[in-house]
């Protein structure tokens, strides 16, 4: 690819060519290298790989921002449900770090024998219920049940915590039954915020990070749901067999856990006591 | 083991088939006749979803669909439809993502036909549209039925479209290859083994089925 479009590059400049050969090769050869170094540095650069919770989606750049600058090491988020990038690690993806939404997945990854520690709790998550629209949420649980709300997201359940954790607070507060055929399953925590911000649904559970990022620019409504009403979401966190050895993968491990990191993750509504 | 979101996926491209057989058949005789610069355009419209990622369908749907603007709001105003997170959006997406299926097959095999035939059939007296119902279509036989078989095997597989705008509700839009791939985040190799097997099998029958008519046919499928 690299070297088609340098030779792209070098017919265009042919013609000056044959009036000054000398400059005009320079002049190619300065087109031609830096294609041609576009196309080959991810070949050499070793970045750190790390896959990342579809929570963490804006905090993740903000973390890997203030370790390269902290550090010079550039770090390559791969951001999706925990679920699935534990499907993807246990199947031999080359990451070297794991920040799951949970501690299960973590849990998991360690007793197959995938990670190179035990995994440690990063931060804990808070839970809010969110929308575009001020539906006046200090009673949230009777707004939901009236007809103003058609649907409300949540986080498939079965493999995103936040999902289990809205579940689990609409069951204490007794309007699960009530409401389950408004229920809609976003694939992720970021599906669920894209269906908040388009107003597809009118209402969604997701975490207070989605509202703490400066990158949204939507108007959002939100109030914090009691963390007594559903089971503590521990984040946890795994160095993977894939970075044995790998002294920027450990490093990053420690930064996640320094006071630094805990700044920034407190900033986007984390729990990091 | 729960079949539903196999018999989801069936219903689906069952209903998808028979309105694209219904909307597809008029659509393809009409493009069929002559070239002018407005069926071009309309042709490459309809063609468009062939290539384009379902991604960016699923997502201008996902905004058309919002019920707080635009037609998802008069939709539900003055209907009261809501084609997001439903089973009546999830045949709405497949009728334009599966469309290029239906038309394509249909609209190369009456472009190929001998003109004389319909003039033939209009010197008898026959109307445009009976000569197109009892002479064209008995004509493009073997075409139509790999349109047919096409677009429900390519409804089968419809995957992306369904993932941004269905919100994976059991029973109403978890077709099976969400199902799959839910089962294969759950880690539930099994269940998405299952639901695997029996696409495979389905897909596998339908589309050798075409392959083995058109050979007596002595066509290509794709044609």
């Amino acid at each position: 690819m690299a070297r088609f479009i340098g030779n792209m590059l070098f017919i265009k400049n042919k013609p000056m060519k044959s009036k000054q050969p000398g400059i005009s090769l320079k002049k190619s050869t300065t087109i031609w290298l830096p294609a041609v170094l576009l196309f080959t540095v991810p070949v050499f650069a070793q970045n750190l790989k790390v896959a990342a919770a579809a929570n963490l989606q804006s905090v993740i750049k903000v973390l890997g921002q203030d370790f390269k600058h902290k550090t010079g090491i550039q770090i390559e988020p791969i951001v999706g449900s925990s679920g699935n990038l534990t499907a993807q690690i246990r199947n031999a993806a080359p990451y070297d770090l794991f920040l799951s939404a949970d501690m299960s997945f973590p849990q998991t990854l360690f007793k197959e024998g995938l990670t190179a520690k035990k995994p440690v709790v990063y931060a804990r998550g808070s839970l809010i219920i969110c929308s575009n629209q001020d539906i006046g949420f200090e009673n949230w649980e009777r707004v939901l049940m009236t007809g103003r709300i058609s649907k409300i997201a949540i986080a498939n359940p079965a493999i995103a915590p936040y999902g289990k954790a809205a579940e689990e607070t609409l069951k204490a507060r007794g309007v699960l039954s009530d409401v389950k055929s408004k229920i809609v399953y976003g694939e992720s925590i970021s599906q669920v915020n894209t269906y908040i911000i388009t107003g597809v649904a009118e209402v969604g559970f997701t975490t207070q990070a989605l509202v703490k990022d400066p990158a949204n620019k939507t108007t959002l409504y939100w109030h914090i749901i009691d963390p007594k009403t559903y089971a503590p979401i521990e984040q946890g966190m795994v160095l993977l067999k894939h970075a044995a050895g790998n002294a920027a993968a450990a490093r990053f491990y420690q930064y996640m856990l320094s006071p630094s990191a805990k700044a920034i993750l407190k900033a986007y509504g984390y729990d990091v006591q | 083991m729960d079949l539903t979101p196999i018999w989801l996926t069936l219903k689906l491209a069952g209903i998808t088939t028979v309105l694209l057989l219904a909307i597809g058949l008029p659509v393809a005789w009409w493009l069929s006749r002559g070239r002018s610069l407005f069926k071009i355009i309309i042709e490459a419209i309809i063609t468009m979803p062939l290539v384009l990622p379902p991604s960016v369908l699923g997502f201008y749907l996902l905004l058309a669909f919002s019920p707080q603007h635009g037609p998802g709001k008069w939709l539900l105003r003055t209907f009261d439809i809501q084609f997001v997170f439903s089973f009546p959006g999830l045949v709405l997406a497949s009728v334009i993502y599966s469309m290029p299926f239906m038309m394509g097959p249909i609209k190369s095999a009456l472009q190929q036909l001998p003109p004389s035939l319909s003039q033939a059939s209009h010197s008898l007296g026959k109307s445009r549209w009976q000569t197109f119902i009892h002479v064209l279509v008995p004509n493009i036989k073997p075409s139509l039925l790999t349109a047919i078989v096409l677009t429900f095997a390519h409804t089968l597989g419809e995957f992306g479209v369904v993932l941004m705008i269905g919100g994976n509700i059991p029973n109403v839009t978890r077709v099976a290859s969400i199902a799959v791939y839910d089962a294969v985040e759950q880690m539930d190799y099994g269940t998405a083994n299952t639901y695997s097997m029996i696409l495979f099998a389905i897909t596998f029958i339908l589309v050798i089925s075409v392959f083995i008519f058109n050979r007596y046919q002595l066509k290509s499928p794709l044609e």
